[in-house]
């Protein structure tokens, strides 16, 4: 592996020296340093950096704003916060904000060094888990909608979610965490989900709420059916599901921007229905 | 659901907001609305998990939509609501939910985590949160129109 390019964010000129010392010892290449909220971007763009250490406090900002603003201008910004304090709330909105890893003060020169070459490094649960999760998901639908109608279920795999997709009438969302987060996305048209519900109710559906429940039950076992399979595969997943949020609409279009989703269309006996997933990479230092 | 819920998120939002190019946050109506709701323009789904589960919804109109992701983006002109448009809006979701899960923190709600935004963008439509009722929130943020509503449980156990 070359050598890392980092850049440094701090106010302090001595820790910012210290840090390059111990960065460069460890074979690193420290190719840029900002000492504020306003030379951050532009230092960033310029110096196109692996690795972004960043401190929490400074004056007249903290390392949450800064990180923020980085990972606005570019969601794939690998930044390591520095702090003094340990706490958890603090590692946990870090996380969620979407900021890779998280050093105590003083620093360990040998553990950051760890951290960015664990960020840097390709993650192989998370390479195995978007290789396989299409699949399970997949094999859930089909299990299910077998299981509940007795009618056959075949895929046709869609290559690309990149840019948008317009819904056939009822998508579902449900939301997934654990080790790495994730979506779900079912899609189907109002007319499939009421040819479904006859099926199971053995009458027509009174009206559009049961057919919309129906859904949100079926994209629900779904989404906990694979689930639970992925957690089997690999207990360290931990996933778990939110409940469904169904959206009802003649023509809207679902994006997920900044998540890459796996889609694949299920043939079924009641016209097609999108099946979507996709996670996000973890954070390689909390781990 | 109580309706007190709503506070960590009115802090995120008044929080978070400034931090990425807005002058003033505004709190306008709040009310209690049933879990079905009716949406006209971008809507981002964000799922919550942990002692609370459910969504949050962040609403705006289109042409709002195209106003803050400008904003966003330091004034730059965004005449089609695209890729990157999308991004900076789903990115705001996603920044003051991380946030509201630390205003949860601070009044003894701990461990929540959320999932990723999923963005909804039509016309007439409507959205259904797995919850008996929402709390729906109404921000004027530098001028622009946004409606949020939350739809949480907590969860027993």
């Amino acid at each position: 592996m070359s050598a890392a390019k980092v850049m440094i964010v701090d106010d302090s000129f001595f820790s910012r020296t210290l840090l390059a010392e111990t960065l460069q010892l460890g074979g690193c290449e420290v190719v840029g340093e900002a000492d504020s909220f306003d030379s951050l971007i532009e230092t960033y763009n310029n110096c196109k950096p692996d690795i972004v250490t960043m401190d929490i406090v400074m004056p007249g900002t903290d390392g949450f704003e800064c990180s923020r603003a980085l990972l606005m201008n570019d969601p794939s910004a690998k930044i390591i916060l520095v702090s003094s304090m340990k706490d958890e709330e603090t590692e946990a909105e870090a996380r969620r904000i979407g900021i890779a890893g998280y050093v105590q003060k003083p620093i360990d020169g040998e553990y950051l060094l760890n951290i960015i070459k664990n960020i840097l490094s390709p993650d192989t649960l998370y390479e195995e888990l978007i290789e396989s999760a299409p699949g399970i998901f997949n094999e859930a639908l089909s299990q299910n909608i077998t299981r509940m109608t007795k009618t056959p279920v075949s895929f046709e795999s869609m290559d690309t979610f990149d840019d948008t997709y317009v819904s056939q009438g009822i998508t579902t969302v449900i939301g997934i965490i654990g080790r790495y987060s994730g979506s779900m996305i079912l899609d189907l048209s109002s007319e499939a989900a009421e040819q479904i519900v006859e099926i199971l109710l053995h009458r027509p559906s009174k009206n559009h709420e049961e057919v919309l429940a129906m859904v949100a039950e079926l994209a629900n076992i779904i989404a906990g059916v694979a689930c639970s399979m992925l957690n089997k595969k690999d207990k360290s997943y931990s996933l778990r599901v939110s409940p469904p949020s169904v959206f009802f609409s003649s023509n809207s279009e679902i994006a997920s921007p900044n998540l890459k989703i796996q889609a694949s269309y299920a043939q079924t006996t009641f016209g097609s229905i999108f099946l979507g997933i996709g996670f996000k990479k973890g954070a390689a230092s909390w781990i | 659901m109580d309706i007190n819920l709503i506070n960590p998120l009115i802090l995120s939002f008044i929080d978070i907001l400034p931090q990425i190019g807005f002058q003033s946050v505004e709190r306008k109506g709040l009310s209690l609305v049933a879990s079905t709701l009716d949406y006209d323009g971008v809507l981002v789904n964000i799922s919550l998990v942990g002692v609370l589960k459910g969504a949050i919804l962040i609403g705006m109109s289109l042409d709002s939509a195209k106003e803050f992701a400008s904003k966003m983006m330091m004034g730059m002109p965004v005449t089609d609501f695209d890729s990157l448009a999308q991004s900076a809006i789903s990115e705001m979701g996603n920044m003051v939910c991380a946030n509201a899960c630390t205003q949860f923190s601070k009044v003894g709600i701990d461990g929540l985590d959320i999932s990723p935004p999923v963005l909804l963008i039509g016309h007439n439509g409507q959205a259904t949160l797995p919850v008996p009722q929402t709390i729906a929130v109404q921000f004027l943020v530098d001028g622009i129109e946004i409606n949020v509503y939350v739809g949480l449980i907590e969860v027993n156990g």
